[in-house]
């Protein structure tokens, strides 16, 4: 009988090589122990998401008094009215949902150009583009506040989904020419050379040859930054004034009263119907995201 | 010195179409600000006042008189290594565990993401009841109920534990993303390569680390980078939970950066601080492109 | 090439720099009765007020009355209620010489410097002209006063500040209503061996913990302290400053407040209290709906009541005499004060306090008497009434007071000391310290 120790490491057990004869009988072992571990950590992750659920259902009264962790006492959607009296919820989800998508489509756009024209293009100074890009990767996004808001003031552009859009395009264009980068890295040079020779220039290349081929970074690119864009509260509280234009977070702070009072049930009960939407999305996209894999599975 | 040129036959014009336009937003949206920023730096400016040119006064402010400056960034360093190890350490066992699994691999990838999506002050908010000791909060529930009683305690409140506290919930919200990317990586990984090596007897480890983990290494390399740059900017998570608090217990650079700003109005002295913080995130990036590159060429 | 590059970047910097503190042309912050005619358009009101809290719901119904008269005129109510998002907002304005035409400031140096500069209209000779400066509560406009006395901003509120307390919790400790702030301390520990938390407190917020540290001194030496504190010159080292910092120490010792108050938000705290958890809770009038309506906790209901702030042996300030905010004030931006303007705050702000007195809160005049809501406890009458009574003087909240960064860093010093983290010596050299490095910048 073999001692199965503890893996010291992740991610797998650290078994020592064994005589082939035994071997079938360790993956229905370590699958059952791979299992009990990602069941752990599904709870984890999706315990906050239940009991945030569960307390948009409590009794404002419930939630003040009882345990916040026990299971509710009773359910109400009285919340769900509340959330809707108090904010502009409709409008807020629209909004959020212009600058997500206005901001993924310069962000996945711009991207790919740019990693095109570094990666498979190349230029003289590629290196220091490169680089330049790197920067906008690691500056914390609040440096760019004050400096923003004064162009943004002088070129008239407060207040606009513009001004949101922008900044959120611009401080994500950066992980998404290095993710589209990595990624053009792996697409055989010869693909081109044939190309190339068929008499195709870098535009039809870039049409026929890497678009398609990127869909499924494309799809990572939309979300990862789907799901910072549609949270992003600074931007938005800094540029935007009016009601007509506040998206997701800036709604949320409706519900803030007097001297920082919260109608908590309320809130949550907002907070649902607001990540419902990129719940929806990321749904959808998860599922092409899984085409995407499997359909570009040669490359490489 | 043409690096990498796959494309034999392309014209200057094309680059230029190519690279003007996200090189445009992006100078206009991240790069002139920065400019802005290190230029206001040298001066002294409260956003109404007129500017008075200090010269190198804010870094020396910020090198030698600023005992809480240097606390944030001890705070910082703490916090970014425990949201990467939770972060990257995380994603990496989990998406190793994934690919094993024949079934179910959607809908848990799906889950695994979903703290992503709830918005910062709802999880800042949670997390605040989950450390709670007074209602007893969850974490103290279970302390109790596994017979760690004695572990109980205010973990927001106590200057010990506070940092850690603010940290982990930043990292579990992004396990899920880097677990996507890396398990996308990972899948890509040639199955006969894995083949052949497991025919020719190799365990689970070394298929790891010879197989899989060099052929997702430039996949880690972004994964990581983001992740640290995503930690040394971490905000909305302690800003909402503790301020900062108690004292400068969970104060990070960002934090401390961002109250300079908008709550002292001292434009100057918050760009110099974000100068450093750019210089910092620089030095790391190029220290984990040092680390793993040379190990990958070795 | 690339220093070219920099070059050009630096002067558009700079360009932009000085257009956006060249503070355009003088305006005059005195001249409160333009001449011309009224021209009806859209204003903006930047405001920190509930979004649907009373006074922006009776803004709105005055500015459609008047604009029925005036066709094309609008306000847009622009509320952000949380204060620091608001704050940042209200300076990134500011800095882009971006101001509507109205926005909410509370008295901090940051809104002098404004004022100083000419940006905002003087408020008392604005209120003298339109005929209504007499109508407030000398104490609501005082609220609003700098230092010097200058009144730029319109109070909308009027609140004060109790010490509510649970009745059946102190008699189970066998304590009574601490007849002087010095009694706390040792009424802390005797709830608290009760198995009682003592105090609740909203720790998240800074403000509420805040409050404390300004009692002891406003009894000890009055009004007077905070203002030379602020400059650096009075001191923590000083009598009144020493006995705060013990004081608050004491109160720490005694574990006053919950456990992990410091991470715990506004309505955990009240919670606590109206749960029958916590002993007693610091808090205004703004929550009258909540503490002495029938909304309150049946449970606790008959236990409720308050006292006002305690005095203390050899106090110069008298018992009537305690925090009494008017809240957040309305500033009127000069640069774009026109007869327009002028014409619909005097049509608003005459109209505004019988409107808001109708919803059972008090109005910063005197002029109107409160409703008292159908659902109401007795309690609720009793609240009202301590505002016929009051002394002259008043208890400043001192997070109006301080720079902001001596504000930020006093807030988290308090949570240490309470917390015993650090001594009373640590904190008051800590504090001065900032003070010295900080006041000069703000108090030129």
């Amino acid at each position: 009988m073999i001692t199965q120790t503890a893996p010291p490491t992740p991610p797998a057990a650290a078994v020592p090589p064994k005589p082939p004869a035994k071997r079938r009988r360790r993956p229905d072992l370590f699958r059952t122990l791979s299992r009990v571990l990602i069941m752990l950590i599904m709870i984890v992750q999706v315990y906050p998401l239940a009991w945030l659920f569960l307390t948009s259902l409590r009794t404002e009264h419930d939630f003040a008094t009882g345990d916040p962790f026990a299971l509710p006492g009773a359910l109400t959607w009285e919340n769900y009215a509340r959330a809707f009296e108090t904010g502009d919820l409709g409008r807020n989800i629209l909004n959020s949902f212009v600058v997500t998508m206005g901001a993924n489509i310069l962000i996945v756009l711009l991207g790919m150009m740019a990693a095109y024209a570094i990666q498979v293009l190349g230029f003289r100074l590629s290196k220091l583009v490169r680089g330049l890009f790197l920067v906008g990767i690691i500056v914390p996004v609040q440096i760019a506040l004050v400096p923003l808001f004064i162009d943004y003031a002088a070129v008239n552009l407060l207040d606009t989904y513009q001004s949101m859009i922008i900044p959120l395009a611009g401080f994500s264009l950066p992980m998404s020419v290095y993710l589209f980068c990595s990624f053009y890295e792996y697409i055989p040079k010869e693909t081109y050379e044939a190309a190339s020779l068929d008499g195709a220039g870098p535009y039809r290349i870039f049409g026929l040859i890497t678009l398609p081929l990127s869909l499924n970074t494309v799809v990572t690119v939309v979300l990862v930054n789907s799901i910072f864009i549609w949270n992003d509260f600074i931007f938005a509280n800094t540029f935007v004034l009016s009601e007509e234009l506040k998206t997701i977070p800036l709604g949320l702070q409706n519900y803030i009263g007097a001297m920082g009072k919260v109608d908590w049930t309320a809130t949550f009960a907002a907070v649902c119907v607001t990540i419902t939407p990129l719940l929806l999305v990321f749904l959808v996209l998860n599922k092409a995201m899984i085409q995407g894999l499997e359909s570009g599975a040669t490359k490489g | 010195m043409l690096p990498t040129r796959m494309l034999p036959n392309r014209s200057r014009t094309s680059v230029l179409v190519f690279l003007l336009p996200p090189l445009l937003l992006y100078c206009a949206a991240v790069l002139f600000p920065i400019l802005q920023s290190l230029f206001l730096s040298f001066f002294s400016w409260n956003g109404i006042s007129d500017m008075e040119f200090v010269g190198l006064a804010n870094y020396a402010r910020m090198f030698t008189k600023d005992d809480v400056f240097w606390r944030a960034f001890l705070n910082a360093l703490l916090y970014l290594a425990i949201c990467l190890v939770l972060q990257l350490g995380g994603a990496l066992v989990v998406a190793s565990l994934l690919t094993s699994l024949r079934r179910g691999r959607e809908l848990i990838k799906t889950l695994y993401l979903l703290p992503a999506v709830i918005s910062t002050v709802a999880i800042a908010f949670l997390f605040v009841r989950i450390y709670s000791l007074e209602p007893v909060g969850l974490l103290n529930q279970l302390l109790q109920s596994i017979g760690l009683g004695s572990l109980e305690r205010p973990w927001l409140s106590d200057v010990n534990t506070v940092l850690a506290a603010v940290s982990a919930p930043e990292g579990w919200r992004f396990t899920g993303l880097y677990m996507l990317i890396i398990y996308a990586a990972l899948l890509a990984v040639p199955k006969e390569l894995e083949e052949a090596a497991v025919l020719d007897g190799a365990s689970r480890w070394t298929l790891f680390t010879k197989i899989r983990f060099p052929y997702i290494r430039p996949v880690w390399i972004t994964t990581t980078i983001m992740a640290t740059t995503y930690g040394l900017r971490g905000f909305d998570i302690p800003y909402l939970m503790t301020n900062g608090g108690p004292g400068q217990s969970s104060e990070l650079l960002t934090t401390y950066m961002y109250k300079t700003a908008f709550t002292s109005t001292d434009f100057g002295y918050a760009s110099t601080i974000s100068v450093f913080i750019v210089v910092e995130c620089l030095v790391a990036v190029g220290l984990i492109l040092f680390l793993l590159k040379r190990k990958s060429d070795a | 090439m690339k220093n070219l590059f920099r070059a050009a970047a630096v002067a558009a910097v700079t360009a932009l720099a000085l257009t956006a503190c060249g503070s355009g042309s003088p305006t005059s912050s005195t001249n409160v009765a333009p001449t011309g005619d009224i021209k009806p358009r859209e204003i903006s009101w930047l405001l920190s007020r509930p979004a649907d809290g009373a006074v922006i719901n009776i803004m709105k119904k005055l500015a459609d009355d008047y604009a029925k008269d005036h066709p094309g005129f609008k306000l847009n109510l622009i509320t952000t209620p949380d204060r620091p998002s608001y704050i940042q907002k209200l300076e990134t304005l500011a800095a882009a010489n971006k101001l509507p035409e109205l926005f909410d400031t509370d008295a901090t140096p940051f809104a002098r410097q404004l004022a100083q500069q000419g940006k905002m209209l003087d408020g008392e000779k604005l209120l003298k002209t339109l005929g209504i400066y007499d109508k407030y509560r000398p104490g609501a406009l005082d609220y609003q006063r700098f230092d010097d006395g200058s009144l730029y901003m319109i109070p909308f509120q009027f609140e004060l500040e109790f010490i509510w307390y649970n009745k059946a919790l102190l008699q189970k400790a066998g304590v009574a209503v601490p007849k002087s702030l010095d009694d706390i301390p040792a009424m802390c520990t005797a709830l608290r061996s009760a198995g009682i938390t003592p105090i609740a407190v909203d720790g998240q917020d800074q403000w509420p913990l805040e409050r404390y540290v300004a009692y002891q001194p406003f009894r000890e030496a009055g009004p007077d302290f905070v203002q030379k504190l602020k400059k650096g010159e009075a001191k923590f080292t000083d009598p009144a400053g020493q006995k705060t910092v013990n004081w608050l120490a004491e109160l720490g010792k005694a574990k006053c407040f919950q456990d992990g108050f410091s991470a715990q938000g506004y309505s955990d705290a009240q919670n606590q209290f109206t749960s029958g958890q916590a002993a007693m809770y610091n808090i205004g009038t703004w929550e009258l709906p909540s503490l002495a309506t029938d909304k309150l906790n049946p449970a606790v209901r008959d236990d409720i009541d308050f006292f006002t702030l305690p005095t203390t042996a050899g106090s110069v300030t008298a018992a009537n005499e305690f925090v009494s905010p008017s809240g957040i004030g309305m500033a009127v931006n000069a640069k774009t004060y026109d007869p327009l303007v002028s014409d619909f705050l005097k049509f608003a702000l005459q109209k505004y306090p019988a409107e808001y007195a109708a919803t059972g809160v008090l109005s910063p005049t005197t002029d109107v008497e409160t409703t008292v809501p159908a659902n109401a406890t007795p309690l609720y009458r009793k609240a009202l009434d301590q505002a016929k009574d009051l002394g002259s003087k008043q208890a400043m909240p001192w997070d109006t007071q301080l720079d902001p960064t001596t504000n930020g860093r006093l807030q988290q010093e308090l949570v240490l000391l309470v917390q015993g983290e650090i001594t009373p010596q640590q904190f008051a050299e800590t504090m001065d310290s900032t003070i010295a490095q900080n006041a000069p910048k703000f108090f030129k």
